[in-house]
């Protein structure tokens, strides 16, 4: 009930957001909440499923590369754009999830990163349709459908990114506490045994990872008309990286968190990079605290306090159960 | 005819030969102990019945449907549920929702991502009933990796019943336990199998249990049936004596 509380709090303050910042500053909101949309999309697979990936860009060059492809060669307004880039990185999402969950553990991240290496790569060799190395600029935010062009707009892009940030978290939360989402957390605690209560694991798994791409597809599509140009950097492994410590900052598992590790994360190099050049040296003690001090990240910080306490059994009083050692 | 048959089964691991050349027939509503000393293939009899492994020859009949060579998900689904000889739960969780996703296992809808409450609703039901049988309720919010070791033989055969399996098959459900847990656990499975038609094969090392519970008993020695038939035949067998019997007395 509190969560929810905060939730729409917070949904309401970030709607006054664009009223009170300069210009500037919403630039780096709208992509910290882009971001922090990106971050949640991976915690599907690493905080519900245990499934590690270490290629979660590929789903967000794929949304960004389709959705700019799209943008600039077929005259549609932007929803509609952005509807079908993440319809396309979906569908290319399905056979790459059906090899990366053909393994586990350390080698389906591996196959992960190999396929996020794979757009990369492939960025290079078709240069003449995705522009190499020089990336695609001038990249269109065209109004529509039915006249609506608040999205031109920068303050009204927020907005957008806004709807579809809480759209997405409400889609994932009914998600992950669906049956479907039950069978994920038996996953994540004993996979063999959620085979033998009758599970198909490996069509579970295969399902997660094209959702979780199908989202991470979602914020690359949001990044495009956004910054107006999209870059091969954008399915490079330090954007795997960069948001696989943001779901663990944030606190995987609990999809507000890693939202909120990727808004702060953004934000915070921001700050940090305009100060000095080793900001990436301060992330990386940051990392090591959280995950040393602090393993439920920021919203296990945040929410400590209003956690129940976990019901311990005492001795029965007629002596039916004896102990509850851990 | 038999609710399940296994014809010929063999497993093999490179030179060894855990099972060797198996025939059991198992009818409804029969409660079947499979005993023999440790390394006798019980447990791998178990795996490849379950297609937790596959089978190097033979054939395993399920209410008349060969299941030989099905993955672990299919053969469960045909209505068979198991509890394994080392505890696998899901510990972080809650002894209800461990029971909770053993139940939604045999609902249609268990797959939904979206608009699965009454999934959800009728696997709760389901899992309260299988956490009152086993006396566990009032444990049913703590996490099963808090709960004592006999508790938590328990929570799995608690799992396996929410399944409402055809055939349940239990890997030696008192191991590790004390005397009294040993007993309580007897008088739960005693009370569980009392009430219904299930229809149960039992891995077991405690004799007193083999005795209290079973319709029937297989023996088993270094892979192979060296007997078979009700307690006290088996009891009498001379050869069931000196391989297995014989060496606790």
């Amino acid at each position: 009930m509190r969560e929810r509380l905060v939730i729409a709090l917070s949904a309401v303050l970030l709607c006054l957001v664009p009223l009170v910042v300069p210009n500037y500053t919403l630039t780096l909101i709208v992509e910290a909440l882009i971001f922090g949309l990106f971050a949640m999309s991976l915690d599907l697979m690493v905080g519900y499923t245990r499934l590690h990936s270490f290629g979660h860009a590929a789903a967000y060059g794929m949304g960004a590369y389709s959705t700019a492809l799209i943008l600039l060669h077929f005259n549609l307004p932007l929803p509609i754009g952005i509807i079908l880039g993440v319809a396309i990185s979906v569908v290319i999402a399905i056979p790459i999830a059906w090899i990366c969950t053909k393994s586990t553990g350390v080698s389906f991240a591996m196959l992960t990163l190999a396929f996020a290496q794979l757009g990369y790569a492939m960025i290079f060799r078709f240069k003449d349709i995705s522009g190499g190395s020089d990336g695609i600029g001038g990249i269109p935010r065209p109004a529509g459908p039915f006249g609506i062009d608040f999205f031109q707009s920068k303050s009204g892009y927020f907005y957008l990114v806004v709807f579809c940030l809480v759209g997405s978290y409400l889609l994932c939360r009914a998600i992950v506490t669906s049956p479907f989402g039950a069978v994920l957390t038996g996953i994540r605690e004993n996979e063999a045994k959620t085979r033998a209560l009758g599970y198909n694991t490996r069509a579970y798994k295969m399902a997660v990872v094209v959702m979780a791409y199908g989202f991470g597809s979602l914020a690359g599509a949001l990044y495009t008309p956004f910054a107006g140009f999209v870059a091969p950097e954008l399915f490079f492994w330090l954007v795997s990286g960069r948001v696989l410590i943001m779901v663990i900052v944030g606190g995987a598992g609990t999809l507000i968190g890693p939202i909120l590790g990727g808004i702060c994360f953004m934000l915070l190099e921001q700050q940090l990079s305009e100060v000095t050049e080793l900001w990436p040296l301060i992330f990386g003690s940051i990392f090591i605290a959280f995950v040393m001090l602090a393993p439920d990240g920021i919203w296990g910080l945040l929410t400590k306090r209003f956690r129940s306490k976990q019901v311990v059994p005492g001795d029965g009083e007629d002596g039916e159960t004896s102990r509850a050692t851990p | 005819m038999p609710l399940l048959e296994c014809r010929g089964l063999t497993r093999s691991f490179g030179g060894l030969v855990a099972v060797d050349n198996v025939n059991m027939a198992i009818e409804a509503g029969e409660i079947r102990a499979v005993i023999g000393p440790n390394g006798a293939g019980k447990s791998t009899l178990f795996n490849i019945i379950t297609g937790v492994l596959p089978v190097s020859d033979g054939q395993t009949v399920f209410a008349g449907e060969m299941i030989t060579g099905l993955p672990v998900y299919r053969v469960v689904q045909k209505g068979i549920a198991r509890t394994f000889q080392l505890t696998h739960l899901f510990p972080d969780l809650t002894a209800h929702e461990n029971v909770r996703i053993a139940a939604q296992a045999q609902h249609a809808d268990r797959w939904r991502p979206l608009a699965g409450g009454h999934v959800l609703a009728a696997s709760r039901k389901v899992a309260d009933e299988a956490l009152e049988q086993m006396r566990l309720s009032r444990f049913s919010g703590v996490k099963a990796g808090m709960l004592s070791h006999g508790d938590q033989r328990l929570l799995e055969i608690g799992m396996a019943i929410a399944q409402k399996p055809r055939l349940l098959m239990l890997d030696e459900p008192t191991q590790g336990l004390s005397i009294e847990e040993t007993d309580r656990a007897v008088q739960i499975l005693r009370d569980m199998l009392a009430k219904g038609d299930l229809t149960v094969i039992l891995v077991e090392h405690d004799m007193e249990v083999v005795f209290k519970l079973a319709d029937k008993i297989t023996v088993l020695h270094r892979g192979r049936v060296i007997a078979d038939g009700l307690p006290d035949e088996v009891k009498a067998n001379d050869e069931v004596q000196s391989a297995y019997l014989g060496g606790l007395e």
